[in-house]
């Protein structure tokens, strides 16, 4: 069965609450499992949020979009904005083994996503960022 | 998201429901960061009705944790539901923190 979604969200953190309900909803019409829901929401709240903390030089409002499609056993996503160019993907993962007094949270988010999806790129189009996500549904929990 | 606030023998318990993102997570660190301004020394955070933990959350957990390890104060996280576990896992943060499988248990443990 194939399927997909389109969300465009502004950048705001707001607006994840709204993002997650569709995605969930997406996910259970699809027959996909509520952890690979977890996960892809895990994903976009970590690099969404990057996004608009650090990626528009201006106050005004953008827009994100973010894009899900079902095949076969995967579910792709791609989350699309037009701030400054920027590759998630180029930072150091956090030390996981640090004790409490030396734990910090920096780099956690995209460490999170490269953890928890199967396939993780990053392109810029233009004047776009693109992250494209790839996690397999073998199990279709 | 909502957080109650109640105290039970000394100890601080913060009971959190529904999603700890990055849209809410400023608001769960001004309660708790108020609670421990306020001279807490032992703080509960109940997540059994929290579906969702980002690493925004965990950044307010971590920030607890330090202060209270400074000020030698006892901290503990409950019934944490297994997708947010599986966060704390993948994170390292299980190693760290004190996870237990309810506020009862906690309270038992840390009072």
């Amino acid at each position: 069965m194939k399927g997909a979604l389109e969300v465009r969200v502004r950048n705001s953190l707001d607006e994840l609450a709204r993002l997650a309900e569709q995605v969930e909803e997406f996910c259970d019409a699809q027959g996909i499992g509520p952890g690979i829901a977890y996960n892809l929401n895990l994903a976009f709240d970590e690099l969404i949020t990057n996004t608009i903390s650090y990626g528009y030089d201006d106050q005004a409002v953008h827009e994100i979009i973010v894009r899900l499609a079902v095949a076969n056993d995967t579910v792709e996503a791609e989350i699309i904005d037009d701030g400054r160019a920027f590759d998630p993907l180029s930072r150091e993962d956090p030390d996981v083994d640090a004790d409490l007094d030396d734990r910090q949270i920096g780099g956690l988010g995209i460490f999170f996503v490269k953890q928890f999806m199967d396939e993780v790129a990053y392109r810029r189009e233009g004047d776009y960022n693109v992250v494209a996500l790839r996690k397999g549904l073998a199990a279709r929990d | 998201m909502e957080i109650s606030d109640t105290q039970v023998n000394g100890i601080h318990v913060l009971d959190v429901t529904g999603r700890i993102d990055s849209g809410t997570a400023k608001s769960l660190e001004d309660k708790v960061v108020g609670v421990l301004d306020g001279g807490a020394k032992a703080l509960v955070i109940d997540l059994s009705k929290v579906e969702f933990v980002s690493s925004a959350g965990l950044r307010v957990f971590l920030l607890a944790a330090k202060r209270l390890k400074a000020a030698g104060g006892k901290y503990g996280l409950a019934g944490l539901q297994p997708p947010v576990r599986e966060v704390f896992e993948v994170s390292g943060f299980s190693k760290i923190f004190s996870l237990f499988t309810d506020r009862a248990e906690a309270l038992d443990r840390l009072g």
